[in-house]
């Protein structure tokens, strides 16, 4: 009988051998980081990314949803699903340094009314996470959805993972709902970010790993885009409400988030980000690590090669 | 065997303070309220002390519980503390071999060596050294750090063995807790001082309160004036022995007819088994003919009678007293030169790490007060909370301190004032915890990643909660840390985060004296960009 961790197994082991040629060609040098490396040339379909804005939490997902093909164009029935929320810091909704419990809530009900056989959600806190669990909200919302809310800080649920394909990230501990689940959904919330200068998509993926301290010491860019040739989220959605624009990722008080009433929904984890960084003001090239997946080709941060579908509600 | 009312009431307090206190220590999950030990650890006898020192609300309850060892004798060693009751449940297992039960006869009292570790304990209180000596003897603190540092990582690994079964059973509500083991010299104090207890009381029932334990000694001398005391009724007595093999505290003198006060721990064990109503409370302040106080009275309650011997004796206290006082004066001063001049930063070697809650005011007054009970560390969400070994000095010796190679203090969290029992560390509302300053961090350039690989980490802004890290533009797009000392709180959350090794890039030194941190307040942030149309 096929696993669904042998399928995993072989897809990488595919996809490794097929971009061993491509990663090969670009990256025989070491040249994969500096600012002279061209942008790769747009090949096959354009990905979507859906843009929504002034509307309620649960409104601009199902608008956001709805423009991807529905929840069940990702979650089929039977499946296992794992949610990934930030749930980093030990402090309430309105403070914006979590995903805001209420879109956690909602994309479990859709996934549960698809079929799926059961919902996950965890992170990896920054903050003790039985008090983050419990003030984020998200543990009492997500379970009152139907949930399976899962211990992020139990060392034996993550397994050490080669990631063949990283440039200086070459192995880590994975927590095994991203490893075993069947559709992988990221939800992160978008912040300022005193070291990255922001966080989205790519760099919630650092609460799916137990060692990402060394990340700090080998190159945090470089270690966030390996990841992603490891196991990119089918689904990535942007929580950009009211995005904390300063003294990220943590915040201080309230006064550092911005009402925005934003929301951004994409399968390309790269031009999500890069949508996200245009929002905080930023160039998605002043990014490095949305700069790096780039050119690694793990999506596109050039948004005029991408299908960006905007919606304003209201 | 009839059951008596007196000593049903006795296991049924016994059972409540021990099961609380229990659980307050080794609540790995944070399922007690904080007020479970906070209550609970109010009742016992040396934090009361404490808090009569320091003028705190325990006060009230030391003075009732001096009340009622007057009253009716050493109630507190067999129903409200902890380490007696362990004593007593140790003695019931050792029991429940039958081959091996063991009849403790009348034993003369060690009464020199009950009173010097009483009186040296008194000294020590005297000459400034009361926070050593008392986190050393005093039975409930103990109590607490044997299940603190002993049975609560065991109890945690044990529950983690068995997360695997019930989550596969759809027991969702169980999960894995990182065993909060403290290192080997915490672990060892304990350990040895609980073999120590283990042997005695199996061996010798309640030996160990009655010879080594100052609260014991204490509270003895109070309970040989006690206005009801356990005695035998010689009319009603068949000296069929039934009392004294049921006595733990060995201290039923069947012979003389007589029981000493000053050990008799108020089980009730002996009331229970009379069949004959022979053994029960007396009221002893009636006043007596001069003729009734016959010989073997006397002999009994040999402390309490007047005799050159014994005047010489308690002479001879004094006077150690006295000198032992000096001599720990002296001792103190020799290893803290500085403390009388010295409001600032402690900064020297080891001392910098020595990092006392917030709340605790300064490392002087917490040395002073807390009697190391450990009930804080059982409570600390984080762990940050750690047995110190000599970082504080010697006599800080198992007082908590702040490990940031363990955790960082939770800037929304207040727990650890909230259990203490002794003022130690007092209660902060949270606004006051979040700007006082016990510690204050230092920034390191030239061992930071970003300027050393040249690679962007800022961990250390990212985790602080006062944004007295924050970052600044530095080569090649880079961010570095830029640190603002009036705005740091010394919580640790840096140091915690910075990945530096093997010495991290920023450290906080502690505070010898809490001060107040400067609260930055900024207006309302403004959005980034205009935000009317999609900016892309």
């Amino acid at each position: 009988m096929k696993t669904r961790r042998d399928f995993v197994r072989t897809s990488l082991a595919l996809g490794a051998t097929l971009s061993i040629a491509d990663v090969g060609g670009l990256f025989a040098a070491d040249a994969p980081t500096t600012a002279a490396s061209p942008s790769p040339e747009p090949t096959g379909p354009k990905p979507v990314l859906v843009a929504v804005r002034d509307g309620d939490r649960v409104a601009m997902l199902d608008k956001a949803l709805a423009e991807l093909g529905g929840i069940q164009a990702f979650v089929k029935p039977g499946q296992t699903v794992v949610i990934k929320p930030n749930i980093g810091w030990n402090s309430a909704p309105e403070r914006g340094a979590n995903t805001h419990p209420t879109i956690v809530a909602h994309l479990t009900t859709l996934c549960l009314s698809a079929g799926a056989k059961s919902v996950s959600v965890f992170d990896n806190t920054c903050d003790q996470w039985q008090e983050t669990y419990a003030n984020s909200g998200i543990e009492k919302a997500a379970k009152d959805a139907g949930a399976t809310v899962v211990n992020g800080k139990d060392e034996s649920l993550y397994r050490e993972t080669a990631i063949p394909n990283g440039i200086k990230l070459k192995s880590a501990k994975i927590h095994s709902l991203v490893l075993d689940s069947d559709v992988f959904i990221n939800v992160p919330v978008l912040k300022h970010h005193h070291a990255t200068q922001m966080t989205a998509s790519m760099k919630n993926l650092m609460g799916i790993v137990w060692d990402r301290g060394t990340w700090h010491r080998t190159d945090l860019h470089q270690c966030i885009a390996d990841l992603l040739t490891l196991r990119k989220p089918a689904l990535n959605i942007i929580d950009a409400y009211h995005p904390m624009v300063r003294n990220g990722p943590r915040g201080k008080t309230v006064d550092d988030v911005v009402e925005m009433r934003w929301l951004l929904a994409s399968p390309d984890i790269v031009a999500i980000d890069a949508a996200a960084a245009k929002l905080l003001n930023h160039q998605p090239s002043e990014i490095t690590h949305i700069k790096i997946a780039h050119e690694m080709k793990l999506g596109r941060m050039d948004l005029e090669n991408v299908d960006v579908r905007r919606h304003k509600l209201t | 065997m009839p059951r008596n009312p007196l000593k049903l009431t006795r296991v049924a307090v016994a059972v409540i303070f021990f099961t609380g206190l229990t659980i307050a220590f080794v609540d790995f999950r944070q399922f007690a309220p904080a007020r479970l030990g906070h209550v609970l650890a109010h009742t016992q006898f040396v934090p009361g002390l404490v808090n009569l020192m320091t003028g705190a609300v325990g006060t009230l309850v030391f003075v009732v519980g001096v009340i009622v060892a007057l009253a009716i004798g050493r109630i507190y060693c067999s129903a409200i503390c902890p380490l007696g009751i362990l004593q007593d449940i140790i003695t019931r297992i050792r029991n429940a071999f039958p081959a091996k039960k063991k009849f403790l006869p009348f034993a003369k009292p060690h009464t020199a060596l009950r009173q010097v570790f009483l009186w040296g304990t008194v000294a020590a209180i005297v000459a400034g050294w009361g926070g050593f000596a008392l986190a050393l003897l005093d039975p409930y603190s103990n109590f607490g750090r044997i299940v603190s540092t002993l049975a609560r990582p065991v109890l945690t690994t044990a529950n983690n063995s068995v997360v695997g079964l019930a989550n596969a059973a759809g027991i969702q509500n169980l999960y894995r807790v990182t065993p909060p083991w403290a290192g080997v010299g915490a672990l060892l104090l304990p350990a040895i001082f609980l073999t120590v207890v283990a042997v005695m009381s199996a061996l010798r029932g309640r030996l160990y309160c009655n010879t080594v334990c100052p609260v014991g000694t204490a509270l003895g001398l109070i309970s040989r004036f006690a206005a009801f005391r356990i005695a035998i009724d010689k009319a009603a007595c068949t000296k069929c022995g039934d009392c004294l093999r049921n006595c733990k505290a060995q201290c039923i003198d069947l012979r003389a007819g007589t029981i000493d006060a000053s050990r008799c721990v108020a089980c009730y064990n002996c009331v229970g088994v009379c069949e004959h109503h022979g053994i029960g409370y007396r009221f002893h302040w009636k006043k007596q003919p001069a003729s009734a106080k016959s010989a073997p009275a006397a002999a009994a309650t040999n402390l309490t009678t007047t005799n050159p011997q014994r005047r010489a004796f308690l002479a001879s206290i004094a006077g150690g007293v006295a000198a032992s006082s000096v001599v720990l004066n002296r001792a103190r001063a020799a290893i803290s030169p500085d403390k009388a001049d010295t409001p600032a930063l402690v900064r020297s070697g080891e001392a910098s790490r020595a990092i006392c809650p917030p709340g605790s005011k300064s490392v002087d007054q917490f040395l002073d007060r807390c009697t190391s009970c450990h009930l804080c560390i059982s409570a600390c969400p984080t762990h940050v909370l750690q047995p110190a070994l000599f970082e504080y000095g010697l006599e800080g010796l198992l007082k908590p301190r702040l490990d940031y190679r363990s955790a960082y203090c939770l800037f929304e969290c207040t727990r650890c004032g909230e259990v203490c029992p002794d003022n130690a560390i007092g209660v902060l509302d949270l606004a006051a915890k979040q700007i006082t300053q016990i510690g204050v961090a230092d920034f390191h350039q030239s061992r930071c990643i970003v300027e050393v690989n040249g690679t962007d980490c800022a961990a250390c802004s990212e985790h602080c909660p006062t944004k007295a890290i924050t970052t600044k533009p530095f080569r090649d797009n880079l961010r570095l840390p830029s640190l603002d000392q009036s705005l740091c709180v010394g919580c640790g959350a840096c140091e915690y985060a910075c990945p530096v090794k093997p010495t991290k890039a920023i450290l906080v030194t502690g505070r010898s004296v809490h001060a107040q941190a400067v609260k930055l307040v900024e207006k309302k942030a403004t959005a980034p960009a205009a935000t009317n149309d999609f900016p892309f």
